[in-house]
């Protein structure tokens, strides 16, 4: 997963369920130096009762949000998913380098 | 001859009257047979002084002997983060252990049987067990000797600076298995002892109303009829 181009991560899931295995594989995917250089990461721990979803939503740095349900797709497919728009940012910082 | 009544052990072969000692042979089969023995002692899924098995014998300690543990996920800790959390949940009473979760899971699986590491069958094991959806990506355990709601409290305070390194999402108290909602009522609790104490001073009150004497009345009633039988029969003697 590229996590370059991350700004700000939101996570919320309940650790008892199913959910649980992908958000948690997503939250340790993040380098510990980019903690510190500033990529916010919000996580709230949802219980039985709580009626909100669980969810993923991530930032980038060009202010593009992208969200998905950690319920219902495996930690490769979240990866997948957020690398695509992660790629389109390394082409064209690549390019802007030229 | 009588001596061949008894078994013996296999390389060896009395015919004729001779004894007939095949070296090869008696060699292996005294090594299965010494196996065959550590078997009976003690059988393992895994190598007996194994890491897997030490671990299991471990985490079964760990259970039992730790009335409270705290489940915590960890994200990538650093090493100068490590030795701080490590050495700030020690100063409050805590231990902080790092968790293998397969092999957790395969504990738990089948933490009801009296030896967890011996081989086990499929339709035995507790796939059931409310703790086994929390061991999925990096678990650490942290675990208390007492049941004390005041450390458990100062540790939930000192975790929640830390943020999304180290948080907690489950915990086992005593018997029961708390998620982060209830683990928070149960901090509020007054200590153990304290509980105990309250408990025996509403007996102490209550006492008035009679409450002692009901609890003394059987013992009591029981001794009266044995004393006046026991009377009965020394006055039948005399």
């Amino acid at each position: 997963m590229i996590t370059k181009y991350f700004s700000k991560i939101v996570v919320k899931f309940n650790p008892f369920g199913a959910e649980a295995k992908t958000a948690r594989l997503f939250l340790c995917a993040i380098p510990p130096l980019q903690r510190m250089q500033g990529t916010m990461i919000q996580n709230e721990l949802l219980t039985n009762g709580s009626t909100k979803k669980p969810i993923l939503k991530v930032t980038f740095k060009d202010k593009t949000e992208m969200e998905t349900n950690p319920g219902e797709m495996t930690f490769q497919e979240v990866s997948n998913y957020f690398d695509t728009h992660s790629r389109r940012l390394q082409l064209k910082e690549t390019i802007e380098k030229q | 001859m009588f001596i061949q009544s008894f078994r013996l052990p296999i390389g060896i072969n009395l015919s004729n009257g001779l004894l007939k000692i095949n070296q090869g042979s008696l060699l292996r089969e005294s090594k299965v047979l010494i196996n065959r023995f550590y078997a009976t002692e003690r059988l393992t899924v895994k190598p007996l002084e194994s890491r897997k098995t030490f671990l299991m014998d471990y985490y079964k300690d760990m259970m039992e002997s730790n009335p409270v543990i705290l489940f915590v996920h960890y994200n990538n800790l650093m090493k100068q983060e490590n030795e701080h959390y490590r050495s700030l949940i020690k100063s409050n009473g805590g231990k902080l252990s790092m968790l293998r979760n397969n092999l957790f899971k395969a504990y738990l699986r089948a933490a009801h049987t009296e030896d967890p590491s011996a081989p086990i069958q499929n339709k035995d094991k507790n796939m059931n067990h409310p703790l086994l959806p929390l061991f999925n990506g990096p678990t650490a355990a942290i675990m208390f000797k007492e049941t004390s709601p005041a450390n458990v409290a100062k540790i939930v305070k000192l975790l929640e600076k830390a943020q999304d390194k180290l948080f907690i999402v489950g915990a086992k108290v005593e018997t029961e298995v708390y998620d982060v909602a209830q683990l928070n009522e149960f901090k509020k609790l007054p200590s153990k002892p304290e509980l105990q104490a309250q408990l025996l001073g509403l007996l102490h009150i209550l006492s008035g109303a009679g409450l002692v004497n009901t609890l003394e009345k059987g013992s009591q009633t029981l001794y009266l009829t044995l004393k006046s039988h026991h009377d009965n029969k020394e006055s039948q003697g005399n």
